[in-house]
């Protein structure tokens, strides 16, 4: 699972940067930003520093933190704040960060240790912010103050392993740093010395007596925790125990500058020596913390993944299905009747299987489960919950549900977004807050696929404190997006927290903020014709749920005949089917039909009628019913034939076909069953919508 | 380079026609149309947006659309809706499973002609515009062909998009 986050993120990361590279060629072409690209590059680097900031590199972090507040500024105040003559500097700086961007995901894919010293970049960023915030004369408030949040873990990164070797007769050390705000950092290191011991009993620390001292606590807590070995054989084994060690953040393995054989220098002449430098040039392979892989595995970090353009896909899909017909026709050929072809017949039916399985391998290809998306969230969960101090689960419902992979494209971002909002926004703030509401103190956060029968929907759910709509309203109207005198309904005021631009928290952090989540989340669901709604119920919590259109997923269906075409109903829809006799239907006044099942009436819906076909049956004891339920609606649907259940793949039905408006009459999509030909797919409630507006 | 568009010519040229239409053939523009007959009446239909020909393809019924919409096939995996253009240009109907797949603005539309009959050059210039008076929907021009034939420019966009 490590791995394949770490794929996804170094195919997402390489992905945006390829998209980053060729917005500032244009820009630098046109000498300015538009409006549009300085949007696209501040979600860029939103999106970098929140998956960074997931993976733990923090160079990639703070460098994109950075550069999206500069273009937080620029977004804010327009291009014009940039001073003409500082225009050249800003395009080179953005490249030069591209470039380094670039080289530090070298650097993962690679598995060496991420740059220590990223300084001289944030340097120049931050003298780039200077310049365009000396230009206007009232400089953003809510601006500045990330920026100082940003330099702080720069500046920690920097100067953390100035603890320097304090005997040489131990050189081979382990900088440990443990959980931001874990408290109690001597006694956590004191269980760390003990588990060590297992593992090789000769080293030191520094600082030396944590069980008994604890102001070394703040030390621990400011510049990190040193175990000193011997060997570096002993130091490897040491890092079992650091594995296994609770609240551990990150460890680094560092060397003492001078290597352990020191003839004639003083040791204390050189231990002072190793600073900012020494990890860099000579840790021999700083690991990116709690998942250290061995050194043969980090080929592996590199990305298994290729892109291919979704149109080869369709085109591979249609090729195939054509050789599935054609493979049909030839074996089935009407000249090779009466012949006896032993082993032709042989060959055929291996040509037959392997058909089979290269159809299904190419259906698959389109097809994944939710699941991937879904377990990235475990992540961020869990990261934010010990950053933040908020205890919380996670739950995952339904994630093998398949969808197709533009679905899964365009919703990965919007779900990572809104269970940082919900961690961040939705769960309350203390423990108590929870428990004084007679909530479980650990918060829960539920996300849930499933499929209706034209549509996927996700639900990202949370047990918190839900939305306040009177701050939601204050700051619309603060933000210009709400009137002052106007009555808004809940929904309304709930959708302002949609809108490009709007955030509830002034507070800028790491993870949310700035409310550029909810608007990229409405774009990107957009983008497959999907749609975003929010509830919220005051103290209960709020769900946000996406609802996208099957544009191509697989589903169950049972296929049905009437008059000489043919129909799928999806299963989940069915109860059951049945055959009556004329004389167990029942009239009403209107003429409509009815039928008696375990006691409850349901009314007969003819197919035959509702889509006006000359041919199919018209006597009721021909056919047979087949009794389906979606929502709050349960009826009987009158067909000609039971042909049986198929696995389908949903096609839409073509936009010239959409405009006669037949999805109201329960013509969802349609399906190309194995022999090439197409069935339609049924909508169980636009069918009983319809039969009630015509009847 | 015209000695090669002469003998291109040919094919599609009656003998007749060669003498005068060679005089005029350097500078003008053409474009070549696929001419099919529907009910008596032949129809171009510009050659880049044809996809491709059918024949004999099994047409799925498709429910609660207007009758010239005659369903969908299956075109190698792509579902594509087939209109007939006699029901749509209020013709009588006739069984035919000749069509043509054309492209109309990026989504794909199979259209039910009679016969298709070839491929011809026309210069630009000898397209007129369709008078006014005349009821004949969707035809964009019109321009009368070497073998004499009137050929009704077949406008798709008007076909689909009343």
């Amino acid at each position: 699972m490590g791995d394949s986050i770490l794929d996804m993120y170094l195919y997402e990361t390489n992905t945006l940067l390829e998209q980053l590279d060729g917005i500032l060629l244009t820009a630098e072409q046109a000498d300015t930003f538009s409006e549009d690209s300085v949007n696209e590059i501040f979600r860029i680097m939103h999106t970098i520093k929140g998956s960074s900031a997931m993976m733990e590199f923090s160079s990639l972090m703070t460098v994109a933190h950075r550069i999206e507040d500069m273009f937080f500024i620029v977004r804010e105040k327009g291009m014009d704040v940039v001073p003409e003559q500082t225009k050249p500097e800003l395009f080179d700086m953005l490249f030069q960060a591209v470039d380094f961007f670039r080289g530090e995901i070298e650097k993962v894919e690679n598995g060496d240790p991420l740059s220590q010293s990223i300084d001289h970049i944030v340097n120049k960023i931050n003298s780039l912010i200077d310049k365009i915030q000396g230009n206007p004369a009232a400089p953003a408030a809510n601006a500045s103050a990330p920026a100082e949040n940003a330099s702080a873990p720069a500046a920690a990164e920097a100067s953390a392993p100035a603890i320097s070797a304090v005997n040489q007769d131990y050189p081979f050390g382990i900088h440990v740093f443990f959980d931001e705000g874990s408290g109690m950092e001597n006694l956590r290191a004191f269980m760390l010395v003990n588990s060590v011991k297992d593992y090789c009993g000769d080293f030191i620390t520094y600082p030396d007596n944590v069980e008994t001292d604890p102001s070394t606590s703040d030390i621990i807590a400011d510049q990190g925790f040193l175990l000193w070995f011997r060997t570096a054989e002993e130091r490897d084994n040491a890092t079992h125990a650091m594995n296994g060690a609770g609240s551990v953040r990150e460890y680094q393995p560092v060397d003492a500058a001078r290597p352990a054989p020191a003839p004639t220098q003083a040791p204390k002449d050189e231990t002072p020596a190793p600073a900012a430098q020494a990890p860099k040039a000579e840790a021999p392979a700083a690991k990116p913390a709690p998942a250290p892989a061995p050194a043969a595995g980090q080929q592996h970090a590199k990305e298994s993944l290729i892109s291919v353009n979704l149109s080869k896909l369709d085109q591979l899909l249609a090729v195939v299905s054509e050789i599935v017909i054609t493979e049909s026709m030839v074996t089935a050929s009407p000249d090779l009747k009466g012949l006896r072809l032993d082993n032709f017949t042989k060959s055929a039916r291996d040509l037959r299987k392997l058909t089979d399985d290269l159809q299904d391998v190419s259906m698959s290809l389109r097809m994944v489960p939710v699941s991937g998306t879904f377990q990235k969230m475990n992540r961020i969960v869990r990261d934010m919950s010990k950053k933040l101090g908020k205890r919380a689960k996670l739950t995952l419902i339904g994630e093998d549900t398949e969808v197709d992979k533009t679905i899964v494209d365009a919703i990965g971002d919007p779900i990572m977004h809104i269970v940082r909002n919900s961690m961040d926004h939705g769960l309350e703030e203390k423990e108590s807050d929870r428990v004084a509401a007679g909530k479980d103190p650990v918060g829960e956060v539920i996300l849930a696929a499933r499929h209706t029968g034209s549509e996927v929907i996700i639900e990202i759910k949370d047990d918190g404190q839900g939305v306040d709509l009177q701050a939601v309203l204050n700051k619309a109207i603060r933000q210009g997006l709400a009137q002052q005198d106007h009555e808004y309904s809940q929904k309304e005021i709930l959708n302002f927290l949609m809108m490009p631009g709007f955030s509830t928290n002034t507070e800028v952090t790491e993870y949310s903020g700035r409310g550029v989540g909810m608007d990229v989340v409405k774009k990107n669901v957009a983008d497959v014709g999907g749609t975003v709604s929010i509830t919220s119920e005051w103290g209960k919590g709020m769900t946000t749920t996406l609802k996208i259109p099957l544009t191509m997923a697989i589903m169950d269906g049972m296929e049905v005949s009437v008059g000489g075409s043919m129909f799928t109903i999806p299963i989940n829809s069915i109860q059951s089917s049945l055959k009556v006799a004329a004389k167990d239907v029942i009239h009403d006044p209107a003429r409509g039909e009815m039928v008696k099942i375990r006691d409850n009436f349901y009314p007969i819906i003819r197919a035959k009628e509702l889509f006006q076909m000359d041919k199919g049956y018209e006597n009721i004891e021909d056919g047979i019913l087949m009794w389906v339920e979606s929502g709050e609606h349960s009826y009987c649907l009158f067909v000609d034939e039971l042909l049986g259940e198929q696995q389908i793949v949903v096609k839409p039905l073509p936009n010239y076909v959409n405009s006669f408006g037949v999805k109201n009459y329960g013509i969802t999509g349609c399906s190309i069953l194995g022999d090439g030909s197409i069935s339609i797919i049924l909508d169980v409630i636009n069918v009983y919508t319809a039969a009630h507006n015509i009847f | 380079m015209a000695q090669m568009l002469q003998s291109e010519e040919v094919l599609f040229a009656t003998e007749s026609d060669v003498d005068d239409y060679n005089d005029q053939l350097p500078e003008i523009a053409t474009e070549k149309y696929l001419i099919f007959s529907s009910d008596g009446l032949m129809y171009g239909i510009k050659a880049e947006q044809v996809k491709d020909i059918i024949t004999d393809y099994t047409i799925t019924y498709l429910p609660r659309v207007p009758d010239y919409v005659r369903g969908v096939i299956n075109l190698r995996g792509q579902i594509i809706p087939v209109v007939d253009i006699r029901l749509r240009l209020g013709k009588p109907e006739q069984d035919n499973f000749c069509g043509i797949v054309v492209d109309v603005d990026g989504s794909m539309v199979g259209i039910l002609v009679d016969m298709v009959e070839q491929m011809v050059d026309v210069p630009l210039d000898s397209i007129l515009p369709v008078p006014t008076s005349t009821s004949q929907a969707m035809v964009s021009g019109m321009c009368t062909l070497h073998d004499g034939n009137t050929m009704l420019e077949l406008d798709c966009g008007l076909l689909l998009h009343d």
